[in-house]
């Protein structure tokens, strides 16, 4: 039986490593994901997001480190892990023959919720993922967003208190992309401990409370994200007005770089919030019919790029 | 543990095995192939003879038995040789293991589904069993034993490519071992049975004592002639045949009684017992555990066997043989749920977790 002790600590990994072969994938990362908090992990391919979740999930042994996941080591007490710790692949499979519903309940019965419960767990899911309309019908004709969900509510079937999402925004259109923030803060709300890895970084910036970056697989940054470094680096804005030639023509004049002139508008880079001010101020004296002018990419974005930046 | 944890795992596979289709044609087929070898044999058992030849069942029942092995070796390793590794490649496996469901449970629930798979297709040989019973010379407890011994067999089979499908990455690797191995245990054990016993033949002096009295003087006649002579050893080598499965089930399959008395209008002396492919297998293979019998050394003709004079059958050979089938089983179980626990610290080469 489960003991019901030594939850509600989310994650805590220091120091995780581990090697395959001759390839260190993750060579010290630490991360701390609280309950009813969303923790980004961001970082370049091959930056061992996924080996790290992986070992967060019970499934790979690390060479060294230390892990929580819910109060509980992984590697020597997994079941008890697995029975508060909800996973999402980044690439996994449905039973093609199976229906949504029956892909539910087959979990549920898996992860011992016995059968009357599963089924219940199963149409609640359904409606949460709003999968209700292809509940009866084989997974092999549901779309790959639809798949998606459907991968989403099975982590989420025996209610877990750590949540871990490799890539889940993946292939999904800009509807379920806000239905899955919603789902992910909703989560949060209810006490999970959210992990969630993604490239989509404007999404993050919208749904996470902190962010863990990762680099060549080690932690190389872990901040709240209302308190990302400001960047030192220049930051891509963008401008559009009703008349383009004469917003170009007075960049000009006050000696901007254009970066790029497109139809969403004219892209030109700033240091900072107060150099967007002072140029707003310039163009409005100059008469230029600004409609809007809005920092290209989130401070995410910005925070991301300059790590990696100075790793090149 | 648990039982519920297995039927969860075994429900589902059977589950995805029905909808995947193709097993009613499959079944259709070995039904059919099987009906028409019934009907085959029980005509060629009309031919031999114009009177009908007696204990027709005993020999239709023995003959199907040894058939539907053959066919279900044919059959059967596909049941089970892509289980661990199709659910890894299709992305299906990590997310179970993920569950609460323990190595073990999932192990045994493949396996279940598997054997439960191979045991519909035995089953369907019952209508054609049923008919051999109706005629001569099939007791019931034979055909109890040998559905048994069936079972079991296949139930090797299954375990065995069970775990080669665990162990190996790529399932057309898997389903050409699980092939191979069943070849290794029907034709293999054959040829070694047969290499090994002649590389381990002996060579032992005979002696031959002439009476030389008859002799015509002058004619040179040795009273003691002694020539070298080899001779194999099966009752050092037999066991190697014991794990072949064909002999399993047919050594297994209980002997009919020796004084069958004959039939009326029959001639005398026909027994069940020597028309009977399983008891024939059988006999032949306890005949092989038989020690040769040892130069005498004041005897007239010492070291010469007399064939069958005198000697009983051997000790049996399926005990042995079963008890291979079922160990090689149970290892193979063993290992693949140690293959499926996790978390694991050694990932084989090439291969991702999910
Ligand atoms: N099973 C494996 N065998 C060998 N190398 C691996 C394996 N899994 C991951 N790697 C390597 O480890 C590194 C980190 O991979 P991964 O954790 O998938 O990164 P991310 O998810 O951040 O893109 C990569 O260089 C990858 O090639
Ligand atoms: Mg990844």
């Amino acid at each position: 039986m489960v003991d019901v002790t030594r939850t509600g600590t989310g994650v805590v990994a220091s120091g995780v490593r581990r090697t395959f072969g001759p390839v260190e994938a993750v060579r010290g990362i630490d991360l701390t994901a609280r309950p009813g908090e969303v923790t980004a992990l961001v970082g370049p391919n091959g930056a061992g997001k996924t080996t790290l979740l992986l070992v967060l999930a019970t499934l790979l042994v690390p060479d060294a480190g230390q892990v929580r996941v819910a109060g509980w080591d992984p590697v020597t007490e997994p079941d008890e892990v697995r029975a508060r710790m909800g996973w999402s692949p980044d690439v996994f499979g449905l039973y093609d023959n199976l229906t949504a519903r029956e892909y539910l309940e087959l979990f549920g019965e898996a992860y011992r919720l016995g059968r009357v419960r599963s089924r219940a767990r199963a149409a609640e899911l359904l409606e949460q993922t709003r999968l209700v309309e292809h509940a009866d019908r084989p997974v092999h004709t549901m779309s790959r967003g639809q798949k998606q969900r459907l991968g989403m509510a099975r982590a989420l079937v025996h209610e877990p208190e750590v949540l871990l999402l490799d890539e889940p925004a993946s292939g999904l259109d800009p509807r379920s992309r806000v239905e899955l923030r919603e789902l992910l803060r909703e989560q949060a709300r209810l006490g999970a401990a959210v992990v969630v890895s993604s490239h989509l970084l404007g999404d993050l910036e919208q749904v996470a409370d902190r962010v863990v970056f990762v680099d060549g697989g080690a932690t190389v940054g872990e901040h709240r994200i209302d308190e990302l470094p400001a960047g030192t680096q220049l930051r891509p804005w963008r401008i559009r007005a009703l008349d383009t030639d004469l917003l170009l023509g007075s960049l000009e004049r006050h000696a901007y770089d254009v970066d790029g002139v497109t139809p969403a508008g004219v892209d030109v880079r700033l240091a900072n919030d107060e150099a967007a001010a002072a140029l707003l101020t310039g163009l409005v004296h100059d008469g230029v019919p600004v409609v809007s002018m809005q920092p290209v990419g989130g401070a995410l974005e910005a925070a991301y790029l300059q790590l990696t930046e100075e790793d090149r | 543990m648990t039982a519920a944890g297995i039927a969860t795992v075994a429900r589902q596979e059977f589950r995805l095995r029905i909808r995947a289709g193709r097993w009613k044609g499959l079944l259709a087929v070995f039904f059919a192939v099987l009906l028409g070898f019934t009907v085959l044999l029980r005509g060629s058992l009309a031919n031999v003879t114009d009177d009908d030849l007696p204990f027709t069942g005993t020999v239709l029942y023995g003959g199907l038995m040894l058939f539907v092995l053959g066919l279900a070796l044919l059959v059967v390793p596909a049941l089970a040789a892509q289980s661990v590794n199709g659910d890894r490649e299709r992305g299906t496996l990590a997310t179970l293991q993920v569950t609460r469901l323990s190595a073990a449970e999932i192990t045994l629930g493949k396996f279940v589904a598997a054997w439960g798979t191979a045991l519909v297709f035995l089953a369907l040989t019952s209508p054609l069993v049923a008919y051999a019973m109706t005629q001569d010379g099939v007791p019931l407890g034979r055909v109890v034993v040998v559905t048994l011994v069936l079972a079991l067999l296949l139930g090797t089979v299954c375990a065995v490519s069970l775990w080669l499908s665990s162990v190996l990455t790529r399932t057309t690797t898997s389903g050409v071992l699980a092939y191979l191995s069943v070849f290794a245990m029907t034709v293999g054990t054959l040829i070694v049975f047969g290499l090994v016993t002649a590389v381990t033949s002996e060579t032992v002096d005979q002696t031959f004592r002439n009476d030389c009295s008859q002799a015509p003087p002058g004619s040179s006649c040795e009273e003691v002639v002694t020539f070298a002579t080899t001779r194999a050893r099966t009752d050092r080598t037999w066991w190697l045949l014991a794990p072949n499965p064909f002999v399993v089930l047919a050594d297994a399959a209980p002997q009919l009684p020796q004084e069958e008395p004959a039939r009326d209008g029959t001639e005398p002396g026909v027994r069940a017992r020597d028309l009977d492919p399983l008891g024939q297998i059988g006999r032949l293979v306890r005949d092989l555990r038989v020690p040769p019998i040892e130069a005498d050394d004041g005897g007239a003709v010492p070291g010469f066997e007399v064939e069958g004079a005198g000697q009983d059958d051997g000790a049996p050979v399926w005990p042995t043989g079963l008890a291979v089938n079922v160990a090689l089983a149970a290892g193979a179980l063993v290992l693949t749920a140690r293959r499926l626990r996790t978390p694991t610290r050694q990932l084989p080469r090439g291969q991702r977790v999910a």
